[in-house]
């Protein structure tokens, strides 16, 4: 179990209290995008593709508290762009520490080293370090070899100063399952609270794709991924998601649950989908065509989608607001998940090759460009 | 939006290996034809998806180079707007659809050629001629 107990006890009251008061709709995580600027330039990242004079814009620190204080959601995600190259980021990571709100900062870490004498350890503040895979893997993924090594100097340094650090990654076809377990055995050997992941998406910002993982395929790779696992390994994640990725629950997308709020404004209806934006959170809720959105609604932009800031919403309301979900939620903190079939899978050749994530000197097509 | 909902059913999702995914368009250097109120939109709606800057011609003459990030789609062009921010203006600016004369799309796309089959290309040609630390950059804020 990787999340420390104050923070599901914070969570679990939250949403006991929301379901309580009957209320239907409210955020779990806002998603507070300072700037877009970054220090890399992804191949298809559909988050920094502007004109100059949009990436030289960001939030300041008081518009970032007036989001925080009026969605009132008590976890805190910031990505970007790249949060470390905010002037002031230090200043609104200590006004949401003060509010006591849950703070991700997701980073790639380039700047994280010299950056982290300015921060202050506290328990509600994480480093989510951006880390797709082994070594080859992530330089090959973020377009820049030696963004591994620069990155995991930043963790080391950042555990050593007592700080939260996770790692975040996203998958995409042709990843090597096998390669995935290394990785992760790498990552808890770092010292990190825990691991997050997400599988990749099309969604229509990024530029041109053609084809994606659809959601059979993400559950078998996740299935062989999450199944068996070791038990050095943490997620700072709800198992149920981790379940719901493997295909053994069945969720609809909460896109509410993460609202993003950015130099626009409140962004409808997601994280990814960019279809609009309001003035308030309030109208925001009031205007967004909810119903129009999610798998079950049939929508082609949400059909391959079973990214965590939509689904892991739904895993942790199931969690904290069903008796059934919350016992489900027990048994997966302690289960190592044995499965022989997904044993199985992890001896299957891969579809575009053995070996590594990725085959640089054989580049597999289905690797596709969504690197949020 | 409404007309695309519903493509799918459920278990199609569920069962599909391979999603569609999306179609980058070239549109830097377009200027639509604005024949009818319906091409005004059209081409607006294109506007907003564009990943660089516009310039807008006003019935008034004035030329607005913008990046529009929002739209309310209304009724009439008069209950229509969108929302841009001007190279040289810190504050969100709206304007009617109604007062569009032209719209030009102008500014680069900054979203054009940057997909993942062009960094491999680009990685496999630094690799065979022994470039070492092999990186694509942001581009310059100018």
């Amino acid at each position: 179990m990787a999340i420390p107990v104050s923070q599901m006890w914070t969570v679990a009251t939250y949403v006991l209290k929301k379901r309580l008061t009957g209320e239907k709709r409210y955020p779990l995580v806002l998603m507070l995008e300072p700037l877009f600027r970054c220090n890399l330039a992804c191949a298809g990242c559909g988050k920094v593709q502007y004109p100059p004079h949009i990436l030289k814009k960001q939030l300041t620190p008081a518009e970032c508290f007036a989001a925080v204080d009026e969605c009132g959601a008590p976890m805190v995600s910031i990505p970007g762009g790249e949060p470390l190259l905010h002037p002031q980021i230090v200043e609104i990571v200590n006004g949401l520490v003060a509010r006591k709100k849950y703070i991700y900062l997701c980073t790639n870490a380039l700047e994280l080293k010299r950056r982290l004498p300015e921060f202050t350890p506290s328990k509600y503040l994480t480093f989510s370090v951006h880390l797709d895979g082994e070594r080859d893997h992530h330089d090959f993924s973020v377009c820049r070899e030696g963004g591994y090594d620069i990155a995991v100097e930043g963790i080391k340094e950042a555990v050593k100063r007592g700080f939260r650090v996770t790692t975040n990654a996203t998958f995409f076809d042709g990843t090597d399952p096998n390669s995935v377990r290394g990785f992760f055995d790498e990552v808890m050997d770092m010292g990190v609270e825990g691991i997050v992941l997400s599988p990749g998406y099309s969604y229509d910002k990024a530029p041109d794709q053609t084809k994606f993982l659809g959601r059979a395929r993400v559950r078998r790779l996740f299935r062989a991924i999450l199944s068996n696992r070791k038990p050095t390994w943490k997620f700072n994640m709800s198992p149920l998601f981790l379940e719901f990725l493997m295909g053994d629950r069945k969720y609809e997308c909460t896109p509410w649950g993460s609202p993003a709020f950015n130099i626009f404004g409140w962004q409808r209806p997601c994280y990814l989908l960019q279809e609009g934006y309001t003035e308030t959170y309030k109208e925001l809720l009031a205007t967004t065509k909810w119903e129009e959105y999610g798998v079950a609604s049939g929508n082609p932009k949400c059909a391959n989608c079973m990214v965590s800031c939509g689904y892991e919403p739904t895993a942790v309301i199931d969690g904290f607001g069903t008796l059934k979900g919350f016992w489900g939620m027990v048994k997966g903190n302690f289960s190592l998940y044995k499965d022989k079939h997904a044993l199985n899978l992890l001896n299957e050749a891969m579809p575009h090759g053995p070996a590594k994530l990725v085959q640089i000197k054989k580049p597999a097509h289905s690797l596709e460009e969504t690197n949020a | 939006m409404t007309a695309e909902v519903a493509k799918y059913t459920m278990a199609q999702v569920e069962a599909l290996e391979l999603a569609p995914g999306f179609e980058h368009e070239q549109l830097e250097g377009w200027v639509p034809a604005l024949a009818s109120d319906e091409d005004l939109r059209q081409a607006l709606g294109k506007a907003l998806d564009y990943r660089g800057d516009v310039t807008l011609t006003l019935k008034s003459g004035e030329r607005i180079e913008a990046y529009i990030f929002n739209s309310q789609d209304g009724p009439t062009l008069a209950e229509s707007f969108i929302q841009y921010f001007a190279p040289n203006a810190p504050e969100k600016r709206k304007v009617s659809y109604a007062d569009i004369a032209r719209v030009e799309f102008t500014g680069k796309d900054r979203a054009a050629g940057k997909h993942w089959e062009a960094w491999v290309q680009k990685y496999n040609e630094k690799k065979a001629a022994g470039e070492k630390n092999i990186a694509l950059h942001p581009d310059k804020l100018e």
